[in-house]
């Protein structure tokens, strides 16, 4: 079974791991979800959307 | 000719490169960067609203602490649905099925959770080795099979995914397989496989987005436990 063979084990580890690392952050973090549009003579703004925490 | 059927699982080489490779490397083109304007199209909006909707659920029962561990976990997801999902496809390599790669990524998670529980709350996280209100007799058995069980987490995490996407696409070789070597002889018997693939690939797509999650949401609750 090859798919248990851990031989090149450090360089799956090394590459998933700067794969993911990487490019994939960039590319979640740039989705950002901002509130949803109010109208003009509304009377409270709702601010419950949430974003990441920094 | 395929000479086993576990030969699918060992990566390919193309002009000695690994596929393995490739395959982590390319699903990646199927996310393109959201514009900063307030309408974007079908494709970016879907994955917007996915991990908006992933991380808020993932992280409702984290204390604030645990939220820095959004975007590494969202990331995880794609990363791992993406690749699990397209390695479905047929002619494809799924590098999911690795288990030197699920352990990798199992491994280091699960110890940084439990370095943040020993770091920063060592009472709270050895106390769990030991469930409330446990008879006397049973204490010292009971600490020994629950340091147990912490340490087997993360192979069962690893094996978890990979044991799953490995039987998924055995299961589907050897139907798709049978459905070829009847067609000749019983076509009705061969339709009627052929039908059981089918729904066995949907499910298949099933199993692909849960493993995904499921080892996620693990991951989440083992942060939950220790932080």
């Amino acid at each position: 079974m090859p798919q248990l063979n851990p031989k090149p084990w450090f360089m799956i580890l090394f590459f998933s791991w700067v794969i993911f690392l990487t490019i994939i952050p960039t590319k979640i973090i740039n989705h950002i979800q901002p509130n949803d549009p109010t109208q003009v003579d509304a009377k409270e703004h709702k601010n419950d959307t949430w974003n990441w925490p920094w | 000719m395929m000479t086993s059927f576990f030969d699918q699982f060992a990566s390919p080489y193309l002009l000695g490169i690994p596929l393995i490779l490739v395959a982590m490397l390319l699903p990646w083109l199927l996310f393109p960067a959201p514009t900063s304007r307030w309408i974007n199209n079908r494709l970016i909006t879907v994955q917007t609203w996915l991990t908006g909707r992933f991380t808020n659920q993932l992280m409702t029962p984290l204390n604030f602490s645990g939220h820095k561990w959004a975007l590494l976990f969202a990331s995880l997801m794609v990363f791992l649905i993406t690749i699990n999902l397209l390695g479905l496809l047929p002619y494809t390599f799924t590098p999911t099925t690795q288990l030197s790669l699920n352990m990798g990524f199992a491994v280091p998670l699960w110890l940084a959770t439990v370095i943040i529980g020993m770091k920063n709350q060592p009472t709270i996280a050895l106390g769990h080795l030991l469930p409330e209100g446990t008879p006397i007799p049973l204490i010292p058995a009971l600490i020994i099979i629950e340091t147990i069980s912490l340490f087997i987490r993360p192979l069962a995490l690893g094996v978890r995914l990979t044991a799953n996407l490995t039987a998924g696409h055995l299961l589907i070789q050897l139907i798709a397989t049978a459905v070829f070597v009847l067609l000749p002889m019983m076509p009705a018997v061969a339709i009627l496989t052929a039908s059981v693939l089918f729904l066995l690939t949907l499910l298949e797509v099933a199993v692909a987005m849960i493993q995904a999650y499921v080892f996620i949401l693990l991951l989440s609750l083992y942060l939950q436990e220790n932080i």
